[in-house]
């Protein structure tokens, strides 16, 4: 009985930490919602510790393609995904007409992109800015020289 | 003492978990901090139209992020956080050395025009240069086709742009070579000044306004 108890303590806490680990740099929300015959409803939520690790299992063929293509934009990714860092609560552009509404914001420390239609569709995306400046690197080191 | 054990594990595993998890929510806390310690400058853009279910954008940026932003933009005509003018569109006329004499001229008005179509004010006051146009090529327009239909006053239908911004900032945008406009220099210029208004545009269809501040939301 006391080793049982012992083995699912030490279970709880090898489950805790990894918990904690999992989610210590957030979570990617993306909720897509489209009020339509035959819309598509997306939701899901990654741990953001999963994209960065996830990436050195992508193969390296199409991470260097991947990388090829995004390779303008990314000096400016890496300068933006650096100052997001910065402004933990800021709202940065927001674009009202009608009932159509649109605002980009950085919300505790994760940049949210909220996107309502006239229509009814919904479009809500919430990443951690520190999975930006992952990204970035990630894809950096693919090409060198940037 | 088994119970005090078991304890004594969870209690182990606990201050690990939290080893592991509060570094981040302390350097959360520093980076919020040290960003909201400081007053930092931040460009703001509203644009209002009047019209039904009117539009509102409303931008706001950092002047320190758009100052590390832009050097990285490498598109048309903007290198390294300068713009390239092409000289053509200049029609002939030295900005710089018309810079240079507004700059080392007194305090006053320099341009003052006063037309049917437009009024033109340029002026230099306390460190500051402004220019005020207003259009009233609209009201012209629309006093015609209120004259045909015959009827209301044309009365306030005409655009008005007030641009005031420091002598320095000028100074800092026309820094970089010719036929070029430091960007960022102008950026870092601004910020060492406090919050002004720099740009207001008003006309029948849209307000625009941009300004600079220590807020980080628009008004």
């Amino acid at each position: 009985m006391l080793i049982l108890a012992k083995a699912a303590l030490g279970l709880g806490a090898t489950m805790a930490m990894a918990g904690v680990y999992v989610f210590h740099e957030g979570v990617i929300r993306v909720d897509v919602d489209e009020h339509r015959d035959g819309g598509s409803h997306v939701h899901f939520w990654v741990p953001a510790t999963v994209v960065g690790t996830g990436m050195h299992f992508v193969p390296k063929e199409k991470m260097q393609q991947t990388a090829e293509q995004v390779r303008p934009y990314l000096p400016v990714l890496r300068e933006v995904a650096k100052e997001l860092e910065k402004y933990p609560d800021a709202e940065f552009v927001e674009v009202t007409s009608g009932t159509d509404h649109v605002r980009v914001a950085m919300s505790g420390g994760k940049l949210r992109i909220d996107a309502v239609s006239a229509e009814g569709d919904v479009v809500h995306v919430s990443v951690p800015a520190p999975v930006l400046r992952d990204v970035t690197d990630e894809l950096e080191l693919r090409v060198p020289g940037v | 003492m088994n119970t005090f054990r078991g304890y004594l594990g969870l209690g182990f595993a606990v201050a690990f978990a939290a080893a592991t998890f509060l570094p981040w929510v302390a350097i959360a806390q520093n980076t919020s901090v040290s960003s909201d310690g400081k007053s930092e400058q931040w460009i703001h853009v509203r644009v209002e139209s009047k019209e039904d279910h009117g539009e509102v954008v409303r931008v706001n940026v950092p002047v320190e992020m758009a100052e590390k932003v832009l050097p990285a933009i490498d598109k048309d005509n903007l290198h390294d956080g300068k713009v390239r003018i092409d000289s053509a569109h200049a029609n002939d006329v030295d900005l710089r050395a018309i810079l240079d004499a507004v700059r080392s001229s007194r305090d006053g008005e320099y341009v003052t025009v006063q037309s049917n179509e437009n009024d033109v004010r340029v002026a230099k006051s306390a460190g500051y240069l402004y220019i005020h146009v207003t259009d009233k090529s609209e009201n012209k327009k629309t006093a015609g086709k209120i004259g045909k239909g015959g009827g209301k006053s044309a009365a306030g239908h005409e655009s008005k742009v007030e641009i005031k911004v420091p002598i320095k900032v000028v100074d800092a945008l026309f820094s970089a070579g010719k036929d070029e406009l430091d960007i960022v220099a102008a950026l870092k210029a601004l910020s060492a000044h406090g919050d002004m208004e720099l740009v207001t545009v008003k006309d029948d269809e849209n307000t625009v306004r941009v300004w600079v501040d220590s807020k980080n939301v628009a008004d």
